[in-house]
């Protein structure tokens, strides 16, 4: 329709024949005036043709491929650089700030700790790194001597008298630790030292409640002392195997101290650890270049492997690292990695789950047009503890008479095998208690008389629990993060409730409002992770033991003496047939009390070009990147 | 003038004050201390208490509102949480980027739709009014995200034109990792604009004014680009300084996708980690930028319309 108005833009017949353009026009009809100025023949040369689009497309490209795309950087000509992603932004180069693991991961190449984990070697092992050695352990299992590394230096820079980087020594150690007791650095692992290192706790409260004075860095701390210029001391409150794990961790990096003092706020832009990496450049929130270290110590590729990994022994012996630099890109969306890593801009990734059914075959080998490329791969199964979990302080699924029959029935109307399924391309390994495959006490195949699906047995104990049928139940709430797949998992789980006569309200949360949520014993039921810090079944357990619950590691609530009991026992013993049976009892507790339920670990699909070379992917062992060579060009 | 600006930023006042009373309310009232997303995964008493203490959660609540307007009269919102960075230093930096991509979007988005409003609006009517339209409704139709999705998987993989992500910081290199962006965001845009200014031109068409350019025997290219297009500034004007806020705010999708490190994502993982010195201070920032391109708007109304009196 037409609006009424002006006869301008109306257009009252056709338009005119080109041979009436050049007649004669009555210049002052407004009705005219229109097809005048549309039709008029204007000269040849400013007649528009269909090659003014296309020229300008052509510029278009010109100018595109003008500003340099898809060259390399001059810098990287000749050099071994691997071009690697990170799936989140970079934090914090801080090693005792660090809240992702993707910090973790960047800052771990210039950055190192006393142990390490041995590259090509399964089931775990550690080595020494910066220490000279594994260390001494007193008979009564609390005092470990370690002795340091001599000649290692820091990197070079400006912090640095005349900016030469100065020699490790213990004393490092000691103010690396310690400053994960000083609020002012934002740490995230105190936890992980708390009620452990004789004397620590009383220091970092007594830091905590220093108000404007400076920190003490000279106070003394008992269990944490450098008895020489090359060794250090640690006394223990109790025996803890783990420590060992611990001091391989990036909260336990050593960092120098006059650097961290000169930049300040500042120090977690920078990273001025021992490592074979260093920082060139950090560009916030897209990407990350690291540098080969110059001045670092002769460090040897390995020359053990496990027999399925003997066949990455071809650069055993020489000296590491062998790339001239690393690039880390920032990726926060799935398919720009995948296209980039598909172009080959990039060395590896980590597979997005999307990607699955084209990449991988049913037997999780690799589709051969992918090998014909040259991709290689590498399933890792991780240290993976995924769950729905109750809080056992709840009225309804905690202590009430009837909750531990209704926390088997809702263990019972899970299917796993269909999350599994729908969300991790059947690609998980479900299994029963809380230790993973890969550790100390798993047990593989269906261990658990309360695994589901078993509908009638799950009614059956839903009637036992004083609710036939749901009825008298009132609806139950889960709580769960908005991240990732988790509200689908939690649709397909209140459907699953909902068979046996359950309701259940799923409450969408940001991590941080469940995390809060969880710490203040708010969460009726959740859906959380857990991934393993150290690769030893303890880090599992401890998420039960009564003294951690919340705001502790055990956001279950759960308290049981007998399981506590076995606990202290347990963690205190080196690895062994002993500690191997504690442990089993106490995952048979848990089968039975049903604290959590629908237990999953990841497999994570890492692919490279195979001109990468040495690659063993981990996410426990963080330094293996100065592993990684490139395979020279024909 | 200058009596007027000055009275319209003291009228900007009770605007930051609300904004900053929302803010807090949601924050500080509704969410309370997020303790136990900072002190680690496994925390203690102690350790949350002195979270709180620290950032002054433990004080009354009329008490943590005066210290967050401290901040806001300073503008020192002290650092991040999440990475212990100062937050002015973080917008600055990434206010920059944002801004390289939706400036020039925002630019030729305006242009490209004035003009294509000015043609449709010429031709009222006709086919290429309609063929104008349709394509900026199904441009408006289709989500940005599978514009996104689409363009560069053709645009940047399959047809290797443009940079598939990725940013480098110089003045000169940024713009191969921006020029998908821009162009995207253009023809995201230039759909609603059109229609727009389209609707506006057709308006003035109608105006006496225009008639009687026309009876005055002006030429069709002078009534369009002087007597349309020149009294339907007020409108495009309008349209065009609202947008200032999100400027500086960026685009959150487009940021992500092609790796740009502008303020939307920024925003994104302040706002998932519960970094509140960065939420609060992009709260202000967005609501002096609302204030300022107000008064921008006023003053340009004055420019464009010699009718319009600043008092």
């Amino acid at each position: 329709m037409y609006q009424t108005g002006p006869y301008i833009g109306r257009r009252e017949g056709n338009t005119l024949p080109c041979n009436d353009l050049d007649a004669p026009q009555h210049v002052g009809s407004p009705r005219n005036l229109e097809v005048l100025a549309v039709l008029r023949p204007v000269p040849m040369r400013q007649r528009p043709t269909a090659i003014a689009p296309l020229l300008s497309i052509v510029a278009l490209v010109g100018v595109v491929q003008a500003f340099g795309c898809k060259k390399p950087p001059a810098w990287e000509k000749g050099k071994k650089v691997a071009h690697l992603a990170v799936r989140a932004k970079i934090g914090t180069l801080d090693p005792v700030a660090t809240s992702s693991s993707y910090d973790n991961e960047v800052l771990s190449q210039s950055y190192e700790g006393l142990y390490n984990y041995k590259y090509l070697v399964r089931p775990y092992e550690l080595e020494p790194m910066l220490a000279k050695s594994l260390p001494k352990i007193s008979e009564d299992g609390l005092t470990y001597t370690i002795d340091i590394r001599e000649g290692v230096y820091f990197h070079d820079d400006k912090c640095f008298p005349n900016g030469k980087g100065r020699e490790l020594v213990a004393q490092d150690f000691v103010y690396s630790i310690k400053r994960n007791a000083d609020d002012d650095n934002h740490p995230t692992g105190y936890w992980i030292f708390q009620d452990r290192i004789v004397g620590l706790d009383e220091f970092q409260k007594r830091m905590a409640e220093r108000g404007t004075a400076p920190f003490d860095w000279e106070a003394d701390v008992e269990g944490l002392q450098a008895t020489g210029k090359y060794q250090l001391q640690i006394k223990l409150k109790r025996p803890f195997p783990q420590i060992l794990y611990v001091l391989a961790m990036n909260y336990a990096y050593a960092v120098p101290r006059e650097c961290a003092q000169y930049y300040g706020s500042e120090f977690g832009n920078r990273a001025i650890g021992t490592g074979p990496f260093v920082l060139k450049e950090w560009t916030r929130g897209s990407r990350v270049i690291l540098t080969k270290n110059p001045t670092y110590r002769d460090v040897r590729y390995p020359s053990e492997a496990s027999p399925e990994f003997q066949y990455l022994l071809e650069d055993a012996g020489k000296k590491v690292p062998f790339l001239d630099a690393i690039v880390y890109q920032v990726y926060e969306q799935d398919q720009p990695m995948w296209l980039k890593f598909r172009v080959g801009d990039l060395d590896m990734v980590q597979m997005p789950a999307e990607y699955h059914d084209d990449v991988m075959q049913s037997d999780l080998t690799l589709e051969q047009r992918f090998k014909d490329e040259g991709i290689e791969n590498y399933n890792l199964a991780l240290l993976d503890f995924i769950y729905r979990g109750f809080n056992m302080q709840d009225p309804i699924v905690g202590t009430g008479a009837g909750s531990k029959y209704l926390r088997q029935a809702i263990s019972l109307a899970l299917d796993g095998e269909e999350i599994n399924g729908a969300f991790y391309n059947g690609t998980c390994v479900l299994y029963d208690g809380p230790v993973p495959p890969g550790l100390d006490s798993y047990v593989a195949g269906v261990t658990s008389p309360y695994r589901g699906p078993n509908l009638d047995k799950a009614k059956e104990l839903l009637a036992k629990a004083g609710y036939p049928g749901g009825k008298g139940l009132p609806t139950l709430q889960l709580d769960t993060s908005t991240g990732g797949n988790s509200p689908e998992q939690a649709e397909v789980f209140a459907r699953a409730l909902k068979r046996i006569g359950i309701k259940l309200d799923v409450n969408l949360n940001s991590f941080s409002e469940l995390s809060n949520k969880l710490k203040k014993k708010k969460a009726q039921m959740f859906g959380l992770a857990w991934g393993a810090d150290y690769p030893d079944a303890e880090n599992f357990l401890q998420l039960f033991y009564g003294p951690n619950e919340a705001p502790g590691s055990n956001n279950f609530n759960y308290s049981n003496p007998a399981y506590d009991e076995l606990y202290a026992r347990g963690s205190i013993l080196q690895p062994g047939p002993e500690r191997t049976a504690i442990y089993q009892q106490m995952r048979e507790i848990l089968i039975e009390d049903v604290p959590s339920l629908g237990h999953m670990a990841r497999i994570r699909f890492y692919l490279w070009h195979g001109r990468l070379k040495n690659v063993l992917p981990d996410e426990v062992h963080k330094t293996w990147r100065k592993y990684l060579n490139i395979k020279e060009s024909n | 003038m200058w009596p007027y600006i000055i009275r319209r930023l003291l009228w900007g006042i009770p605007i930051v004050l609300g904004v900053t009373m929302a803010v807090f309310l949601g924050l500080h009232v509704m969410k309370g201390s997020p303790s136990a997303t900072y002190v680690g995964k496994a925390a203690t008493q102690e350790a949350l208490d002195q979270f709180d203490k620290k950032y002054g959660f433990d004080k009354s609540y009329p008490e943590q509102y005066i210290n967050y307007l401290k901040e806001v009269v300073t503008f020192d919102f002290g650092d991040s949480w999440k990475n212990g960075r100062p937050v002015g230093d973080m917008i600055s930096e990434g206010a920059g980027k944002s801004v390289s991509l939706t400036l020039p979007a925002l630019f030729l988005t305006s242009l490209l739709a004035i003009c294509l409003a000015l043609v449709a609006s010429y031709f009222r009517g006709r086919g290429t009014d309609r063929t104008i339209m349709v394509i900026a409704v199904l441009g408006m139709s289709v989500s940005f995200l599978v514009y996104i999705v689409v363009l560069q998987y053709l645009l940047a993989f399959l047809l290797p034109i443009f940079q598939i992500h990725g940013y480098e910081p110089g003045l000169v290199e940024r713009w191969q990792f921006l020029m998908l962006p821009i162009i995207i965001q253009i023809i995201v845009g230039v759909g609603y604009d059109t229609r727009f200014y389209r609707s506006v031109f057709v308006e003035e068409i109608g105006k006496d004014h225009v008639t009687t350019a026309y009876a005055k025997g002006a030429s069709k290219r002078r009534v369009m680009f002087v007597h349309v297009l020149k009294n339907a500034l007020i409108p495009i004007v309008t349209r065009v300084m609202i947008s200032i806020p999100f400027l500086v705010t960026g685009s959150l999708l487009l940021e992500q996708f092609f790796g740009i490190p502008g303020i939307g994502s920024m925003l994104l993982a302040a706002l998932d980690t519960d970094d509140f010195p960065v939420i609060k201070a992009l709260s202000v920032l967005i609501s002096l930028l609302f204030i300022v391109s107000t008064i921008l708007n006023d003053i340009l109304y004055a420019v464009v319309d010699p009718r319009v009196r600043l008092k």
